[in-house]
């Protein structure tokens, strides 16, 4: 079908994306451009990529922050699909009110959330870095919230539901056999959103006294500014290629079945 | 295949206000095809998603094979349903879709691919099996739909208009198809329609609701010929309504007494019911009765509407070669060809 398709040249397209380009793309070429820099020679080469991977702290902070990150995407998931389902389902009028509070995220500011978590949490909760995912959760749920309600709007999801129950699936096969293999590129799309907002969550980190992969970046900047800039650049590439390598091993076949 | 036996006892079920059902019952026998037939919100759909488990009944109870299963939730009661609307699942193939019912029971691979194919066959459609569902007509889709509700070998058969979104052709090749395959495979099958000759065409019985009570159940030919209401009577085939004089148990019609097959009043205006193909009409210029108003030709029949001289219109079924010298403005004398009629209250 795509060869069939001819892309007619559009004027005020091109300029969009041109601008978008200039506006996602320039600043990044210049960090990495000036992450290359070698000052003492004048030139550029990979000095400060070399120091940075040599740097024993590297790993264990970006292993810790992709481990949070992914635990934030489970709980992301874990919670929204099921929940979005069932206010889709059930036609509640409760559902504009969630939607509501689902972006209060948006202007609460972070730190009433650092403020609250040490108020509300459990002490055996507040022990453990684990308690970072459950607020990165809330932080992402503006942008993951909406990107599931697309998904299931879009497809027929009273029907598809009652044929998967009718034919013996039960709520939790229907959700995990059905519903997220056909909002497939919904679901991919709050993994890559819930996963870069963890990833580079700086400010409730602090407020909350842990370490984790920006926390760390700062610090290194400190002392070697060239340096921090080539570990943002790898924290920017490396998530970047963990993404493509899921999308790429999760089969392609539920967006061709939409109409 | 493990076909049983349906009953749904005193069900009621409301939507806020409104009654969907009220106290119905309904009894399917092993291996019978009964369909469920209405106009729109009497609630046939809401019977069908009771017995499927996906609505609950406010009372009464849902027995298949006299085992209560009101409480089972809907993906343990081994039903398979065809849907209105196509509800494949656009993200598996069509095999993969017909064997996802045996994939829930665990059936292994190479057993649920087996029989996916059997019952691909069996609706004529194995050479699509690698085929994903947007590839597919209307009614391949729903073929696809009725293979993998039967794939299961599902106690009931449960289908809710399954034709209603497909074309005219298509929906005759895939009532017979359903019948077809529901006859070789014996499964007790409740299908809800508001098309009548789909209904009368493929049913065992035939069930006319209305306002969430089942007016009548009885077989096609009963139903049409011996309407228990007038709700039914109207409701299923044409029928006119003749206003006339009932006394000692008859009615005059057209000239003619015949028996009237309502008890009770034995005098007083009704309306006598009578099915186009009841009436004649025949070309006279001495004793007519009634003028021809049109000739709707339909082939072997012909449709003839006439206006009596109190200004009735009635309609009449006839076949084509015994209406050529009926045009309209023709002056006609109708007659009644049965010796008894349904009369209802005026």
């Amino acid at each position: 079908m795509a060869k069939g398709i001819k892309v007619r040249f559009q004027p005020s397209l091109a300029i969009t994306l041109l601008i978008l380009g200039i506006f996602v793309f320039v600043p990044m070429i210049s960090a990495f451009e000036y992450s290359i820099r070698t000052p003492l020679t004048g030139g550029y080469g990979w000095t400060h990529y070399i120091w940075a991977i040599r740097e024993e702290d590297f790993l264990h902070y970006i292993l810790r922050s992709m481990w949070l990150a992914g635990v934030t995407v489970l709980i992301t998931l874990f919670v929204l699909v099921p929940t979005l389902t069932w206010l889709h389902l059930s036609n509640s009028k409760v559902r504009g009110l969630i939607d509501g509070l689902s972006l209060l995220p948006l202007v609460i500011p972070v730190v009433a959330f650092a403020v609250g978590a040490q108020i509300s949490f459990p002490e055996f909760v507040q022990n453990t870095v684990l308690e970072l995912p459950f607020l990165y959760f809330v932080l992402a749920l503006p942008y993951a919230y909406r990107s599931l309600d697309i998904g299931l709007n879009s497809i027929p999801l009273k029907t598809i539901t009652e044929a998967a129950r009718s034919a013996g699936a039960n709520w939790w096969r229907t959700i995990t056999a059905v519903i997220i293999p056909v909002i497939r590129g919904s679901v991919m799309a709050t993994i890559a959103l819930t996963f870069a907002l963890s990833l580079g969550e700086f400010t409730l980190t602090v407020l909350l006294h842990w370490d984790t992969f920006p926390t760390w970046v700062t610090f290194v900047a400190q002392d070697n500014i060239l340096g921090a800039i080539a570990i943002s650049m790898m924290s920017l590439i490396i998530p970047f290629l963990i993404l493509t390598v899921i999308t790429l091993f999760v089969p392609e076949r539920s967006i061709q079945g939409r109409k | 295949m493990s076909s049983k036996s349906l009953k749904l006892q005193n069900i009621s079920k409301r939507f806020g206000n409104v009654i969907a059902l009220d106290n119905f019952n309904l009894e399917v026998g092993v291996g019978e095809l009964v369909a469920l037939l209405g106009p729109s919100g009497c609630g046939k759909t809401t019977a069908l998603r009771v017995v499927a488990g996906l609505e609950h009944q406010d009372g009464g109870t849902v027995l298949v094979a006299e085992e209560n299963i009101s409480d089972v939730p809907a993906h343990k009661r081994n039903m398979g349903m065809v849907f209105q609307a196509y509800s494949l699942f656009p993200n598996l193939t069509v095999e993969e879709n017909v064997a996802f019912g045996l994939q829930m029971r665990k059936v292994s691979k190479n057993v649920r691919l087996k029989k996916a194919h059997e019952l691909l066959d069996l609706v004529g459609l194995d050479s699509q099996s690698k085929r994903f569902t947007h590839q597919l007509s209307g009614g391949q889709q729903q073929r696809v739909a009725l293979a993998r509700a039967l794939a299961f070998e599902p106690e009931i058969l449960l289908l809710d208009e399954p034709l209603s979104a497909l074309d005219a052709q298509v929906r005759v090749n895939l009532r017979e198809e359903i019948r077809r395959l529901q006859l070789s495979l014996g499964t007790t099958t409740l299908f809800v329609t508001h098309d009548q000759e789909e209904a009368m065409a493929i049913s065992d019985r035939v069930g006319v609701m209305n306002n969430g009570v089942l007016e009548q159940i009885d077989t096609p030919d009963a139903l049409y010929n011996k309407p228990a209401s007038s709700f039914v009577a109207s409701f299923v085939g044409t029928m006119n309504r003749i206003p006339a004089h009932i006394s000692d148990g008859m009615v005059e019609i057209f000239g003619s007494k015949v028996t009237a097959l309502r008890r009770g009043d034995t005098s007083g205006k009704v309306h006598a019911l009578i099915r186009p193909e009841s009436i004649s009409v025949v070309a006279t210029t001495v004793r007519s009765n009634a003028k021809v108003l049109t000739r709707s030709f339909m082939g072997a029949s012909s449709n003839i509407i006439c206006q009596t001289e109190d200004g009735i219109i009635v309609q009449s079924l006839m076949t084509s070669a015994s209406t050529g010298d009926l045009h309209p403005g023709s002056e006609v004398q109708l007659q009644i060809l049965s010796n008894e009629v349904l009369v209802t209250n005026a």
